[in-house]
């Protein structure tokens, strides 16, 4: 007789089983035990962690977004801070008027058609080119957000409190009501992209990766594929986007510049490109990576080991992203999701060896 | 009205005609061999009917629509597969998904059924999973199912690269030297598969292959090509016996 909690590999029976994402007993659990001490975190975090917290999760909705077009349909996006932008710009321009339930999903369809637009060059150029294109995008985002007075070229706009079941979230909730609000929307989108994953959508994506001739031969449109990548990746951003634009009360052309689609790449290269694990511990590594660096500095400082007229902490923060990009690309290019696939195949298959 | 009909067709690249005039109709269920010395302009014949080239001058007529300037997704929207000479498989996928990547156009759920992943997505997704099954079973690659395609052995890989030919349901399916580099006995499995797809399933069937032994047994009709030009046609026995293709292979090649 086979014990369903003890399964070392799968035992489907139907074609239907075999689609299902989390088919053992103890993965199904693992699940429902990530979701309950998500659920209850909040109650052990101070005011600051949660901040830290709220940060990851939407870096993670970006990253996965990211993940989208660069880890799984292959195309380099050197502007994906510029959709996050978009996303965050549309919500701050509509808040006034709408609820963010509202805003933030069309913060994510603004962007979505960015990305369509930006997508488009990818019916006629390949590789660097099209990076080289997203890299104008971004270039283009700062400039125009630069030169127009309705975004206040590039300075502060204000975000409004909102106002959430007739209850007004204030200063005291306001990290832990975006927590829940980004955990929901971070499950929903992450489990659709998985669904995708497993559908015709999913699929054209990595196929155009891999081989656009043949993926062509199939009887996907290559370029049209990859504009769905392109614009359903931005989609993601946008919408962490108009989240991040909430959760930081105000909206700055700082957030959303060359830098932070760089940082954003490192976060899905440490991650590991194309797994979905990765989108959630390459932003958890990076995000806590650079606190402790504040730290250090502070650290290096007392120790009197400064120079004059240089702030230690800003001057090691590109230093070190660059170093552990580097480090990843060289030791572990699939990033941190394979240590976590080692991990969770040793005790899938525990007490066995191999 | 034939239906393949491929009329004068002539491709240059850059001053060099790689095919010049070239015309060919193959019937529906015939199986019908290109055979040709080394550079001949098989393949490129080929490219242009899947449409990865277009010619520079003639036509191409495929159930009597013109797709002579079609893409190749067009063209494999029309009912036209193709087993690329050089492998052209997603590797990084596994054997499964491969297959399950050429049901793409039979699958018609929206973005949103396919993000909840229920309703008709899901059945569509099973009904694929079935008829891949089908093709995984008739082509004997059941070992290989959850294999990554780029670790398999050459010959196998040759026989998926029909596979996934096969499981877009073509009604034309183009073979370009699916046995060259195999053993003699994946040979032999392969002569066998390609009898069996005709006969079950009734497909037009269009074989590039060097191997002459093999095309004079299998093949309905025969076109010899040379220097891009048709030297020769006719059925087996008929072709055998022509001296433009005896001068073009014993001469040519030997
Ligand atoms: N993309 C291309 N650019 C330039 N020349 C090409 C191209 N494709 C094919 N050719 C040329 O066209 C001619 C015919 O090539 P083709 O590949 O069609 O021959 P073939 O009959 O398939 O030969 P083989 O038996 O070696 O596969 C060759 O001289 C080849 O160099
Ligand atoms: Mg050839």
């Amino acid at each position: 007789m086979r014990n369903p909690w003890m399964q070392t590999g799968n035992y489907r029976t139907s074609y239907r089983q075999d689609t299902t994402i989390f088919a053992t007993y103890s993965e199904q659990l693992s699940l429902i035990v990530l979701l309950l001490s998500l659920l209850f975190l909040p109650m052990f975090l101070s005011r600051p962690q949660m901040f830290v917290v709220d940060l990851i999760l939407v870096y993670a909705l970006a990253v996965v977004g990211l993940n989208i077009t660069t880890g799984y349909a292959g195309l380099i996006s050197i502007g994906h801070a510029a959709f996050v932008g978009v996303g965050a710009y549309t919500a701050a321009l509509l808040a006034p008027a709408l609820p963010f339930w509202l805003t933030v999903p069309l913060g994510g369809l603004a962007a979505a058609i960015a990305g369509g637009i930006v997508g488009i060059p990818s019916l006629r150029i390949k590789h660097l080119y099209l990076a080289i294109a997203t890299l104008a995008f971004q270039l283009i985002f700062e400039w125009g957000v630069g030169h127009s007075t309705l975004l206040q070229q590039g300075g502060a706009i204000a975000m409004p409190r909102v106002v959430f079941a007739g209850y007004k979230v204030g200063y005291k909730n306001h990290y832990y009501f975006w927590y829940y609000v980004t955990l929901v929307v971070l499950i929903v989108l992450a489990f659709a992209f998985r669904n995708l994953l497993r559908t015709k959508y999913g699929r054209a994506l990595v196929a155009v990766r891999d081989n656009d001739r043949a993926a062509d031969a199939m009887g996907m449109h290559p370029g049209l594929t990859k504009i769905f990548a392109f614009a359903l990746g931005a989609f993601y951003a946008g919408v962490a986007g108009g989240l991040y634009a909430y959760l930081s009360r105000a909206v700055v052309i700082e957030d959303y510049m060359l830098n932070v689609s760089i940082e954003l790449l490192a976060m899905s290269i440490v991650g590991g490109l194309g797994s979905m694990v990765g989108s959630f511990l390459g932003p958890a590594f990076l995000v806590l990576l650079d606190l402790n660096m504040e730290d250090f500095a502070n650290w290096l400082k007392a120790l009197g080991m400064s120079l004059p007229g240089v702030d230690i902490a800003s001057a090691m923060r590109p230093l070190t992203f660059g170093l552990v990009i580097v480090l990843f690309l060289v030791f572990e290019p699939r990033g941190l999701a394979n240590w976590w696939r080692l991990v969770r195949n040793y005790f899938k298959n525990w007490p066995f060896k191999y | 009205m034939a239906q393949l009909d491929v009329e004068n067709l002539t491709l240059v690249f850059g001053g060099l005609a790689a095919l010049s005039g070239v015309s060919i109709a193959v019937e529906k269920g015939e199986l019908v061999s290109i055979i040709g010395p080394n550079g001949a302009g098989k393949t490129s014949l080929l490219n242009c009917i899947s449409g990865f080239y277009h010619p520079t001058e003639g036509v191409i007529r495929f159930e009597g629509h013109d797709l002579t300037r079609a893409s190749p997704h067009t063209a494999t929207r029309y009912g036209i597969a193709r087993a690329f000479q050089n492998i052209e498989l997603f590797s990084g996928l596994t054997v499964l998904e491969n297959l399950l990547l050429a049901r793409h156009t039979h699958l018609r759920y929206g973005l949103f059924a396919a993000a909840v992943f229920y309703g008709r997505a899901l059945s569509e997704e099973v009904e694929a999973r079935a008829y891949v099954e089908e093709i995984i079973d008739f082509m004997e690659l059941e070992p290989y199912r959850k294999r990554l395609v780029g670790s398999l052995p050459y010959g196998v890989r040759k026989r998926v690269e029909v596979a996934r030919a096969l499981t877009l349901g073509p009604k034309l399916l183009l073979l370009d030297e699916p046995m060259a580099g195999m053993t003699l006995e994946e040979k032999e499995d392969m002569v066998r598969f390609i009898l069996d797809i005709r006969a079950e399933r009734g497909t037009t069937i269009v074989l590039i292959e060097h191997d002459l032994g093999v095309v004079m047994d299998i093949s309905d009709r025969v076109y010899v090509l040379d220097f891009g030009q048709v030297i020769a046609e006719g059925t087996p026995e008929v072709v055998a016996k022509n001296p433009r293709v005896l001068e073009a292979y014993v001469g040519g090649t030997a």
